[in-house]
C-alpha cells in the first residue's frame, strides 16, 4: 500500500516539477508568472490527438506535441510578450491571464468545449507486481520520463553556453547583455525549454486522464504556481522541491483523509502552503537572484 | 602580454585617432535630466579619467555609452559607425566592453563560466580557451579559482575577474566604472598595476574612478564631471594642477 501511495505521489510531483520549472525558468529570466503556462499544455494535448486521428505513429506524435509546445511558448513570447518587455510584473501578470483567456475561448470554439477521448497505448495502462503489491506502469513511466526530463535541463544548464547564459541572466540581466549575448536568444530559449517541459508535462497528465478538453491546463498551472511560490519564486531547484512537496501532500491527503473530507482535501492543501509560506515566506529553496537597478 | 584587437578609426584628435566620439549626450530618469549634453572622445592607445562627485553622472555616461542606458539626444560614435541608440549586446560586439560598477559577477557562476561568458559571443571554444590561458598569466589569482564560485571570492578578486570577463571579448575600448571601489589599499594598487599594464598593451580605457590622484597619475586625458555636464577637460597633468580639481577632489587647499 505505502509503496503504491510513494510512487503516486512521485509520479503527480514530479508533473508538478516539470510545470513548476517551465514558470520558474520563465521567471527567473524575464519576471513574469505566464499564467497561459496551462494552455500551453493544452496545445500539447490537442496535438497529440490530432497527429493520432490522422494515423501519425505514437512516438512521432508524442515527439511533434513536445515541439509544437515550444514552438507556440516562443511564438506567445514573441507576438504578447515582447511588446510588453519591461513593462511591471503586474503588466505581465494581466497580459499572460489575457493570453490564457484568449486560448481558451479558441480552443472551446475551435475545436470543441467538450472532452475528446484520447487513449494512451495499452502497455502504458497496466500494472506490475512487486512482491505483492501492484503498481501501475503508467505512474512508473511518468517518475522516469520526469528525471530524464529534470537530468536533461540540468546537463543543458550546466553544460551548454546558452545554459549557462541563462543561469547568469536570471542573477543579472543587463550584464549578460553587455557580454555581447543577444537579450532575445536567451529570452526565446527560456519559453522555448518552458514549453517542452509544458509539453512534456501535459502528455504526463493527459496519460492519466485518458482525454483533453479546452479547460485542462488551469487546475495544472495553478498547481504549479503554487509550487514554485513553495518552493521559492524564481528558484529551479525550489520549483522541483515545490512541485514533490505538493504532489507528496495531495496524495497523502487522499490516502490518510476520511472519505466524507476528501473533496475539501484542497483547502488542507492550501492551509499547509500557508503554513510554509508563514515560516519560510521566499520559499523552501528561496532564489538567489540580485536584481539591481 | 594579453594582445589587443586594432581598430579601424577614422578622425583625428591631435596625435590620437579617434575610437570613441560622444557628442552632446543627454540622459533622462523619468523626468530628471541626469546628464546635460556630454561630450567626450577617447583615442587610440588612449587612458581617459572621467572624475567628478558622486551623482555627477559619472556611471550615467558609461552606462548611456555602452547603451544600457537610452540617450534622449546627443550622438555616439565608436570606431567611425554611428551606435546611438544600439543594443548593449550589438555594441559589445562591436568592440566596447564595460566592466561595471559593483563588478557585478555572475555570484552563483563559478570563476571559469564567467569568463567563458565574457567570449561567449565574441569567439568560439578553442579561440576562448587561447584567451583564456592568456587572461590567468595577467591573473594569476584567478588560476586556482576556476572551479570556485565568483560569489565566494573577496571584493578585489571579484574585482580582477570583472575586468578579466570584460577582457575575454578582446575588447578595442574598454570603460571601467570605479574600478578600485570598496577594495582594500593594496589590492587597489593591483588593480591600477593592471590597468597600466593593459594600456601598455595598447588597449584604449575610459576610466571613472574616485580616487581622482590616482586616476589622474595614469591617464592621459581627463574630464571633470559636475552636474551632468562637463566642467573641464585636459591633459591629466593640467587638470592634475588646476585649482578646481587640486581644491575639489584633491583636497589640496
Amino acid at each position: 500500500m505505502l509503496l503504491q501511495h510513494v510512487v503516486n505521489a512521485i509520479s503527480l510531483g514530479g508533473i508538478y516539477a516539470l510545470l513548476a520549472l517551465g514558470l520558474a525558468i520563465v521567471f527567473s529570466i524575464v519576471g513574469l508568472i505566464n499564467f497561459a503556462h496551462g494552455e500551453l499544455m493544452t496545445i500539447a494535448g490537442y496535438t497529440t490527438l490530432g497527429a493520432l486521428l490522422f494515423g501519425v505513429p505514437f512516438p512521432a506524435a508524442v515527439l511533434l506535441a513536445i515541439a509544437t509546445t515550444a514552438v507556440a511558448a516562443m511564438a506567445m513570447e514573441r507576438i504578447a510578450f515582447r511588446p510588453m518587455r519591461g513593462a511591471s510584473v503586474t503588466s505581465l501578470l494581466l497580459t499572460s491571464f489575457a493570453v490564457s483567456a484568449l486560448l481558451k475561448v479558441i480552443f472551446q470554439n475551435g475545436l470543441s468545449a467538450r472532452p475528446q477521448p484520447l487513449a494512451m497505448p495499452q502497455w502504458m495502462t497496466g500494472s506490475y507486481q512487486v512482491g505483492n503489491v501492484a503498481i501501475g506502469v503508467g505512474p512508473t513511466i511518468s517518475i522516469v520520463i520526469s528525471v530524464v526530463a529534470l537530468v536533461g535541463l540540468e546537463l543543458f544548464l550546466r553544460r551548454t553556453v546558452t545554459g549557462t547564459a541563462m543561469r547568469a541572466a536570471a542573477e543579472d540581466f543587463p550584464v549578460v547583455r553587455l557580454m555581447g549575448i543577444a537579450a532575445g536568444r536567451v529570452i526565446a530559449t527560456a519559453f522555448a525549454l518552458s514549453g517542452v517541459l509544458a509539453g512534456i508535462a501535459a502528455l504526463l497528465w493527459v496519460a492519466q486522464r485518458a482525454s483533453v478538453d479546452p479547460l485542462m491546463g488551469a487546475v495544472p498551472v495553478v498547481k504549479a504556481f503554487i509550487a514554485t511560490v513553495v518552493g521559492g519564486l524564481g528558484s529551479l531547484p525550489g520549483a522541483v522541491v515545490g512541485g514533490l512537496l505538493l504532489g507528496a501532500i495531495e496524495i497523502g491527503l487522499d490516502a490518510v483523509l476520511p472519505p466524507s473530507v476528501v473533496p475539501y482535501r484542497d483547502a488542507f492543501v492550501l492551509s499547509g502552503v500557508i503554513l510554509i509560506l508563514l515560516f519560510r515566506p521566499q520559499g523552501v529553496i528561496p532564489a538567489a537572484t540580485v536584481r539591481r537597478g | 602580454m594579453f594582445a589587443v584587437g586594432h581598430a579601424g578609426c577614422v578622425g583625428n584628435s591631435g596625435s590620437a585617432l579617434i575610437m570613441l566620439h560622444a557628442e552632446g549626450i543627454k540622459v533622462r530618469y523619468g523626468e530628471i535630466e541626469a546628464i546635460h549634453g556630454v561630450d567626450l572622445n577617447v583615442g587610440e592607445r588612449e587612458v581617459v579619467a572621467l572624475i567628478g562627485a558622486n551623482g555627477a553622472g559619472k556611471s550615467t555616461t558609461l552606462n548611456a555609452l555602452c547603451g544600457l542606458l537610452p540617450t534622449v539626444a546627443g550622438k555616439i560614435s565608436f570606431l567611425g559607425t554611428d551606435v546611438t541608440g544600439w543594443a548593449p549586446d550589438k555594441i559589445s560586439r562591436n568592440g566596447m566592453a564595460l566592466t561595471p560598477e559593483g563588478r557585478r559577477v555572475f555570484g552563483q557562476l563559478t570563476v571559469a563560466e564567467n569568463l567563458m561568458l565574457g567570449g561567449a559571443a565574441h569567439a568560439g571554444r578553442a579561440e576562448r580557451v587561447r584567451r583564456q590561458e592568456e587572461l590567468l598569466e595577467l591573473f594569476p589569482v584567478l588560476r586556482s579559482r576556476m572551479t570556485q564560485k565568483a560569489g565566494n571570492m573577496s571584493g578585489g578578486e571579484q574585482q580582477m575577474l570583472a575586468i578579466g570577463r570584460s577582457l575575454m571579448s578582446r575588447p578595442k575600448l574598454l570603460l571601467l566604472d570605479e574600478p578600485s571601489l570598496g577594495l582594500a589599499p593594496q589590492m587597489v594598487d593591483k588593480v591600477f598595476d593592471l590597468i597600466v599594464a593593459l594600456r601598455k598593451a595598447g588597449l584604449s580605457i575610459l576610466l571613472v574612478e574616485q580616487n581622482v590622484g590616482l586616476a589622474l597619475e595614469i591617464a592621459d586625458r581627463a574630464s571633470v564631471l559636475r552636474g551632468g555636464s562637463i566642467a573641464l577637460s585636459g591633459s591629466a597633468e593640467e587638470l592634475a594642477s588646476s585649482d578646481l580639481v587640486r581644491q575639489a577632489y584633491l583636497g589640496v587647499h
